[in-house]
Order: C-alpha cells, then sequence, then structure tokens
C-alpha cells in the first residue's frame, strides 16, 4: 500500500496547512483556500442566490452572470437542475441565452465523448498560415506583458480562479495570434488556475478561438475591449497598444487577409 | 451478500453522482492522482475546491468516506480488498484518463466487478456532432422548455 489517507472532515482553517504537506510537490502556487468555498451546499446557495436578473448585459464584465461553472466543472450542480432554475426564475430572451449556455457545455461534453483524447490536439487545421511556438512566454506567465489589460486578465485568472468568459476569449486571442503561441500552452495554464478548468470547455473553447474547431479564428480590437470593459483600462492606458486598428487592419495583419 | 464501494472522481463532486446516490451506504473513496499531478501543474485552491467537495459529500452521506493521495487503479484495488468489496460502483466520465484507469482496475482485480452508472445529461441528444449550430437547432426546445428530447435524436 503506497498511499497516503487524511481526514475527510478538515475545516477551512487548518485545510491549507494540512492538505499542503499531505500534497507537498503535487501542486503549484501558495497553499491558500479558493476564492469560492467547494462543495454541494455551496453550490446550491449559491444557485438559489442567482435571479438571473441582468444577464442580458452578460458580454459585459459587469454584466451579471451566475460564476456557476466551478460548481458545473465538478459535478456540485447539474446541467438539468441549472436549467430547471433558470427556467423557473428567468424570462424572455435572458433565460433563453442562459439555457443556450448550458447548451454550449453539454456540446463539448458531447464532443470529448465523440472524439476522445483528439480533443487536445488540432482538430482541424488553422483557418490561416498559423507558425505556433510550443511555449508559454515568461511574461505572460508571470502576469507582466506590460499591457494593463492582459495583466489584469491574468491576475483574475491566478487570484480568483475564475475568469469572465470575454476576458478568456480576448485573452485567448492575444495569446494564440498576437503572440504566435499554441492554444495548448493557454489550455494549460487555464488547467493549472480556473476552478472550472476541465478537458472539454477549456481544449475546444481554445480550439474554438484559434479556428481548430471553427469555420475562422476569434479576434477582438481595441474598441471590443472598450466597450465591453466599460472603459476599466483603455481611457488611461499608455502601453503601446497591439490591439488598436480597425478589424480589416487587424485582420490583414494577423491573418494575412486571409482569415 | 456482495460488497460494494464507491470511486468518487472530480466531476462527481456531490451527494447527487449517481453512484453516489444509488448507494449511500457504501464506503467511498476520491483519490488525490499522485503521478498526474506530479505531471501535471494545478494550483493548490483548485485542488482545495476539490477537497472542500469531498468533505460535503462525507458530511452529508451515512457511509463511509475517505480521502486518499496515490495512485487511483491501485488506491481503488486496495480499496476495494479492504473493504471486501466485489463490486466497485462509479459515474462515467469522458475523460481519456477515465477509461484508462477503468481498464487498469479491471487488469489488477478481475474479482471486483465495475458498475458504470452514467452521469445525468442536458439533452438526450445522440446524433454525431460538428458545429454547436447544427446541435442547438436539435435540442433548442428540449433545452429551452425542458420537453421530452426530439424524436429522431437516436
Ligand atoms: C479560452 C476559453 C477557455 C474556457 N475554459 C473553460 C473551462 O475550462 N471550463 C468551463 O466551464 N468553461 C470554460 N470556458 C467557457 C466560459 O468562459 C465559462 O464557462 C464561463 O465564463 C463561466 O462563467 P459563468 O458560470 O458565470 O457563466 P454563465 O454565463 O453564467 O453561464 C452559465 C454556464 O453555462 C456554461 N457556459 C457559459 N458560457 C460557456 C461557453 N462559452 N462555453 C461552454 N460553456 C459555457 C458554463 O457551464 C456556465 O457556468 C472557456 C472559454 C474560453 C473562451
Amino acid at each position: 500500500m503506497t498511499g497516503t489517507p487524511l481526514p475527510a472532515d478538515l475545516p477551512d482553517d487548518r485545510l491549507p496547512d494540512v492538505l499542503g504537506k499531505a500534497l507537498a510537490g503535487l501542486y503549484t502556487g501558495p497553499a491558500r483556500l479558493p476564492a469560492r468555498p467547494g462543495g454541494r451546499t455551496e453550490a446550491l446557495a449559491a444557485l438559489h442566490a442567482w435571479t438571473g436578473a441582468g444577464y442580458a448585459n452578460r458580454n459585459f464584465l459587469h454584466g451579471n452572470v451566475s460564476r456557476l461553472s466551478m460548481y458545473l466543472r465538478h459535478g456540485m450542480l447539474g446541467l438539468r437542475e441549472v436549467a430547471a432554475h433558470a427556467r423557473s426564475v428567468m424570462r424572455g430572451r435572458e433565460r433563453d441565452e442562459f439555457l443556450r449556455q448550458l447548451a454550449w457545455a453539454e456540446f463539448y461534453r458531447l464532443v470529448l465523448r465523440q472524439e476522445g483524447a483528439r480533443v487536445l490536439g488540432n482538430l482541424e487545421d488553422p483557418k490561416y498560415p498559423a507558425r505556433w511556438t510550443p511555449d508559454l512566454p515568461d511574461d505572460v506567465r508571470t502576469g507582466a506583458t506590460g499591457l494593463p489589460c492582459v495583466d489584469a486578465w491574468l491576475r483574475h485568472l491566478m487570484r480568483d480562479g475564475w475568469m469572465h468568459n470575454h476576458e478568456r476569449l480576448w485573452f485567448a486571442a492575444y495569446l494564440v495570434h498576437w503572440r504566435g503561441v499554441h492554444w495548448r500552452a493557454g489550455y494549460a495554464l487555464f488547467r493549472e488556475h480556473l476552478l472550472d478548468g476541465d478537458i472539454a470547455n477549456n481544449a475546444l473553447s481554445w480550439q474554438w478561438v484559434a479556428s481548430t474547431f471553427s469555420n475562422k479564428p476569434y479576434f477582438m480590437n481595441r474598441d471590443n475591449i472598450d466597450r465591453y470593459s466599460s472603459g476599466r483600462w483603455c481611457g488611461t492606458c499608455t502601453a503601446e497598444c497591439p490591439f488598436r486598428a480597425p478589424y480589416e487592419t487587424l485582420e490583414g495583419q494577423l491573418f494575412g487577409g486571409r482569415a | 451478500m456482495t460488497g460494494r464501494v464507491v470511486w468518487m472522481h472530480g466531476d462527481g463532486l456531490s451527494v447527487t453522482d449517481p453512484a453516489l446516490h444509488a448507494h449511500p451506504d457504501a464506503p467511498a473513496v476520491f483519490v488525490f492522482d499522485r503521478p498526474f499531478l506530479r505531471g501535471t501543474p494545478v494550483a493548490f485552491p483548485r485542488l482545495a475546491f476539490m477537497y472542500q467537495g469531498v468533505r460535503d459529500v462525507a458530511a452529508h452521506r451515512p457511509g463511509l468516506t475517505e480521502v486518499r493521495v496515490g495512485g487511483v487503479a491501485e488506491e481503488l484495488a486496495a480499496f476495494a480488498a479492504r473493504h471486501a468489496a466485489t463490486e466497485l460502483h462509479v459515474t462515467r466520465n469522458f475523460t481519456p484518463d477515465f477509461a484508462r484507469i477503468v481498464d487498469d482496475l479491471r487488469a489488477a482485480c478481475p474479482e471486483v466487478r465495475v458498475v458504470i452508472h452514467e452521469p445525468e445529461r442536458l439533452t438526450g441528444y445522440a446524433g454525431p456532432l460538428r458545429r454547436f449550430f447544427g446541435f442547438w437547432k436539435k435540442v433548442e426546445r428540449e433545452v429551452l422548455h425542458g420537453d421530452a428530447p426530439a424524436r429522431g435524436h437516436r
């Protein structure tokens, strides 16, 4: 018998110390509690507290999204019960939009079932002449790219273990298209830090941005970031902005105009 | 009498997990996968989040719930042996690791029958998949209204 037993009732105040020792050498970063507590009881409280009001603004960073993904990821909530809750408390287009997002999670799970380990490699050829390098650059790993918006997204990832969907999309596009890094390096960084990090949603969303599981690459420009972040960074930013151009110009720069 | 144990993994950390739900009194085990974690960087809060999930399960079921650190298939085999179990129940997940661990376990202890419970699904869709849009058109009614799956899904 090689394994080590652990008590199943460690209170939160002892958890980082005791679990940290038991898992020594098996994790990165400091041993600390997650930004949101795990468990079915917490998950149900979060579900019941969520009314979905304001979900129409879900694409804005300040929009009221559910933040239930980490509970869904670990089966602390099921897609069915979350859908049933949404059908009973939400109305109209907001409700439909939310249910459609749940269907994305179901879709990705089923793609994983269909494709198996193939989802960890390019499912299709990229739709532009991509030359991606495999390794995550150091400035990205340390969250010190010098771009205030990108560094903030990385801070959210590493501190909170959660990012807004738009931040994930922007960051993925930045890493793959602007920095020319293979999506797998981004997938691994997300898997390391996200409380909701999984294989299906994570790998397939990266592939969707990279265009290896979609018909064209996803990208954004500064206006898009400024708008959906409600001016959080751009107004005061003095960095040399790689996103500042009309879409057509960026398309030519990034994809040779062929995307 | 058939001795049963339940294997709890990271996709089903809730008393509502089908395998756990079917056998509330059976001893259950969750294993932090040492070889996997050695080779794959994972930040601590994620592991603590999972631990909190297991702890909540342990507090809400009558059966014994254990947490271990080690190789998953070996730990499961030893757990089944300690409890004289002839059946190990688990809920399927679609990760490549799941299938590998089940194969390893079956090879290591052929005397233990591995019983796989199906996970809960949002839809009854069973056809081939390519793009979300095509999928959505097929499941839209079912997802939006909670209707029974449309005919012709399978
Ligand atoms: C590059 C990239 C990587 C991602 N990696 C993950 C991941 O590892 N795990 C993960 O759960 N999600 C991932 N997503 C999808 C999405 O960003 C998150 O599910 C969502 O932001 C979670 O926040 P929420 O719970 O507040 O979402 P809400 O908007 O409240 O949506 C409710 C639920 O619907 C599902 N959902 C919402 N948007 C999506 C989406 N675009 N794709 C799939 N399911 C969705 C989630 O289960 C979510 O909890 C990724 C997206 C991108 C662009």
